[in-house]
């Protein structure tokens, strides 16, 4: 991990670390080396990937309405609202 | 032993985890400070339908993925410099007869194992996660932590069962499978999860397997190393899933919004920045860069491929041993100043949680040790546990 990929990284994810938070990042990169080689040492040629633990399919059920909120109740979580809107921060330059 | 009094037997305590209608829902974490949800979570619900009460919550580490609790937002509790879960000393008190809790990286397992509890990781998919905060969805569990297996049990048949509201529970005929009778008679103890135990650790575990022989249940150490490269793939893929969860969270529909910005990716960054701490914010970037084009098949693809491998290792195992005896913890209490040294310890702890969590197999933890089973052998598992709960108190 250099610090090149690890402010790709911060901008792709919207996040902003600290000189401090960055040191840490990149010890903590620094520590994951040993998990690959202990990783790649499992020979994984002829094995399928495993996505879901349990035999689980896709799965298709009825489009059926089973909880009903109201608008208000929806928007209750919002920072702000305006006559049954959003408000939301300006988002053109 | 009960910590609480009859008229508490039908009160619950909820982890910050799950979704509750009449309290906040925070995940610990800045980000959903005050959050209400329109609905309790099924597992919840369920208890509700059957004449429980949620008391209280119970907080947790920001998106559960720490040892305990310690990254909660609003700081954890302690004592004596210990590091307390929260969940575990509502329980202790008797505030409650037992907690629900989601298991994301092993800190209700962790927590049942150092308050001489007993937990139950069902196996995954018997248990809705319908109305929890989606943290690392392939593995996480609803689990129980109560005062001993029976309660346990009792908690697990009222909130486990099929529920179409969400994707990844499984049919109501395989989750019966759960109820048929089965017996533990041969338990291995793998070597190489005693690996770093410290001696308090290795009592626990040398007190349940006496427990367990002179119960009749024949005993071997066995070696298995590929188990013990649960840890690296499951950070791997728990740090994948939370990137992507916890995405969602931009300081615009809901949730933390950064006071000074200027432009819309100066409200994103500076919410998230403010909002998440470090254990989080190290986990979004390696479960990010995990999925980065350089290392999807390096690493995210490998990690997949490793899941099944030990997957088929524990099967392989459960032709000829009914469970695998194994600890939960390195140690039987963390303190503040071993965190405060450590801040990634989380990621190295789950050493012994992150067996059964990429598995998705059940796990008991009681006596200070854990449990791990054929999948939906939940019940045989607590049978075995209480035969040995006692030793953890």
């Amino acid at each position: 991990m250099d610090r090149e990929i690890l402010r790709r990284l911060e901008l792709l994810n919207q996040l902003s670390l600290t000189e401090q938070e960055k040191e840490s990042v990149i010890a903590f990169f620094s520590d994951r080396e040993k998990d690959l080689e202990t990783l790649d040492a499992i020979d994984t040629a002829d094995v399928e990937r495993m996505v879901h633990v349990m035999p689980i399919m896709t799965v298709v059920r009825e489009d059926k309405v089973s909880q009903i909120f109201s608008r208000e109740e929806l928007q209750a979580a919002a920072p702000e609202t305006d006559e049954g809107y959003w408000c939301v921060p300006k988002v053109m330059e | 032993m009960k910590t609480y009094t009859e008229d508490k037997k039908l009160t619950v305590v909820a982890d910050d985890m799950m979704l509750t209608k009449d309290m906040p829902t925070t995940a610990g974490s800045k980000m959903l400070d005050g959050y209400m949800s329109l609905f309790d979570s099924e597992a919840l619900a369920r208890l509700k339908d059957a004449g429980y009460t949620v008391a209280a919550k119970a907080a947790v580490g920001e998106f559960a993925i720490d040892l305990l609790g310690e990254t909660n937002f609003k700081g954890a509790p302690a004592s004596d410099g210990h590091i307390k879960n929260q969940a575990a000393e509502m329980i202790l008190s008797g505030d409650a007869s037992a907690a629900v809790c989601l298991d994301v990286n092993g800190a209700v397992r962790r927590a049942a194992a150092q308050s001489g509890l007993v937990s139950v990781k069902p196996t995954y998919g018997t248990v809705s996660r319908f109305g929890t905060i989606p943290a690392a969805c392939s593995g996480e569990t609803v689990s129980v932590l109560a005062c001993d297996a029976e309660d346990c049990g009792r908690i697990l048949d009222l909130i486990a069962g099929h529920d179409d509201k969400d994707g990844t529970s499984l049919p109501a005929e395989l989750i019966a499978k759960t109820n048929e009778a089965a017996t533990v008679r041969k338990v291995a103890v793998l070597a190489s999860m005693k690996k770093g135990i410290g001696a308090d650790v290795c009592e626990k575990l040398d007190a349940a397997v006496a427990v367990l022989k002179a119960n009749g249940v024949e005993v071997d150490e066995i070696d298995d190393s590929v188990i013990s490269a649960s840890r690296p793939a499951w950070n791997a893929l728990m740090s994948a899933e939370l990137c992507n969860n916890v995405s969602r969270y931009d300081g615009v529909k809901y949730g933390y919004r950064a006071e000074s910005f200027t432009n819309i990716d100066e409200l994103y960054t500076n919410s998230r920045t403010e909002a998440f701490g470090e254990l989080l914010k190290t986990a979004i970037i390696f479960g990010s860069e995990t999925l980065s084009t350089e290392n999807y098949m390096k690493i995210y693809d490998k990690c997949l491929r490793v899941r099944r491998v030990i997957s088929e290792a524990f099967g392989k195992l459960f032709e000829t041993y009914d469970a695998v005896l194994m600890p939960a913890t390195s140690s039987m209490s963390y303190t503040e100043a071993e965190v405060k040294e450590n801040k990634f310890i989380a990621f190295e702890e789950n050493y012994y949680t992150a067996p059964a969590s990429i598995t998705g197999l059940p796990a008991i933890v009681a006596g200070g040790v854990q449990l791990v089973g054929r999948a939906f052998s939940e019940k045989a598992l607590l049978e075995a546990a209480k035969k040995y709960e006692k030793e953890g108190k």
